[in-house]
């Protein structure tokens, strides 16, 4: 009896163990992730409107039907990247997702920012280099340093009304994002 | 014999304990890394630069875009203050509080998170939208039948969840006039 007490709580053990793996090994293994989903968008270097939330209808990236969702995709192997624009005035607020779908940076314009959209990311060589040639930066320009260089941007805007919506999704999409075309 | 029997028992319990464990984490987690204020639940944890392990997990298996910790928070409800599943026979009442933000928005979807509001009506409540009563406080009412106020017309029936979507919030941070408390959802008639 204590024979068999001891396989079950080895097999308890071997239960944890498991546990662990698949915690540890679900993000590596999964072949539908974020990055995937935003990858068919077509958003490389240019920002993208997402569709608005439909009732009855799939909606996979849990987006709210509130806000209008612009996204851009970028690659900092390519060289830094900017997002420069204006934006209406109302709550938005910015995000960067890395390939693991982790937002590695966010604020909103709540932290002093207004309506104006300035921002410099950077991956670490070109973070030292920008360091090096001690450059003054502009009041209001976001620099932002990721840790890896593949990146989706994410700007979300809150309309006051359903009726602003066709004219503050104009106004999101006029945002430049990318390395190029961007102002020097 | 009897070690055959001993070691299909410890495989057994081992995948048992092993997915079990993992799905339950998944899922409900309220013993890892899920906060929970009444019947609402969060991940705190999601929108963090550097996640823990089941947040990772986690935010893997949904794949959807979450918000960053500086964006706000979202927390999803399925069951009522009285630990009953959420279900569209039913009516239901949301009242009380919500923490400190600079708006919220309110939806119902069904368990595949397919918006479940009416397709004529507004697909979520916001809280610029709604009247309050007069100590300030919020009264809303979810469910598919007619009812006073603030109203969240749903649509067919089945179970549904609720997200509510705190935007610049300082929930689970300690701070904030309003502490971290979320309105209650009361069951009302069923039909």
């Amino acid at each position: 009896m204590i024979r068999t007490l001891l396989w079950a709580i080895a097999g308890v053990l071997l239960g944890g163990i498991i546990h662990l793996v698949v915690i540890l090994s679900m993000p590596l293994l999964a072949e539908e992730t974020l990055w995937t989903r935003l990858e068919g968008l077509n958003a490389e270097n240019r920002i993208v409107i997402l569709p608005p939330v439909v009732a009855g209808q799939p909606n996979p990236l849990e987006l709210d039907p509130e806000l209008i969702y612009g996204i851009c995709r970028i690659d900092l192997a390519e060289g830094p990247a900017y997002m420069s624009g204006r934006l209406p005035d109302a709550f938005w607020s910015l995000a960067i997702f890395n390939s693991a779908g982790v937002v590695t940076y966010a604020t909103t314009n709540r932290d002093g920012i207004g309506q104006t959209l300035e921002l410099g990311v950077f991956n670490a060589a070109q973070t030292r280099l920008l360091a090096q040639q001690q450059l003054d930066i502009a009041e209001g320009l976001l620099v932002v340093e990721a840790t890896s260089d593949e990146l989706f941007v994410v700007i979300r805007l809150a309309p006051p009304h359903a009726i602003m919506r066709p004219r503050f999704e104009a106004e999101l999409a006029k945002v430049q994002c990318g390395n190029r075309g961007t102002p020097s | 014999m009897r070690f055959v029997f001993r070691l299909l028992l410890m495989c057994v319990i081992a995948l048992g304990v092993g997915f079990g464990l993992s799905y339950y984490a998944l899922t409900d987690g309220r013993m890892f890394t899920v906060s929970q204020l009444g019947p609402w639940t969060a991940w705190p944890d999601v929108g963090a630069p550097n996640p823990n392990p089941y947040t990772r997990a986690h935010l893997t298996r949904e794949a959807a875009l979450q918000l960053g910790q500086a964006e706000g928070l979202h927390l999803v409800a399925s069951v009522d203050s009285a630990g009953e599943p959420l279900s569209r026979n039913c009516t239901y009442r949301l009242e009380g509080r919500t923490p400190q933000a600079t708006f919220w928005t309110l939806v119902a979807t069904d368990p595949a998170g397919v918006n479940v509001a009416v397709p004529d009506g507004p697909l979520a409540l916001r809280s610029t939208g709604i009247v309050r009563e007069n100590d300030g406080s919020l009264r809303i009412h979810v469910g598919t039948r007619l009812a006073p106020g603030n109203w969240l017309e749903l649509a067919g029936e089945g179970p549904f969840t609720l997200g509510l979507t705190l935007y610049d919030t300082a929930v689970f941070t300690g701070f904030g006039a309003t502490g971290d408390t979320m309105p209650a959802i009361v069951r009302e008639a069923c039909a």
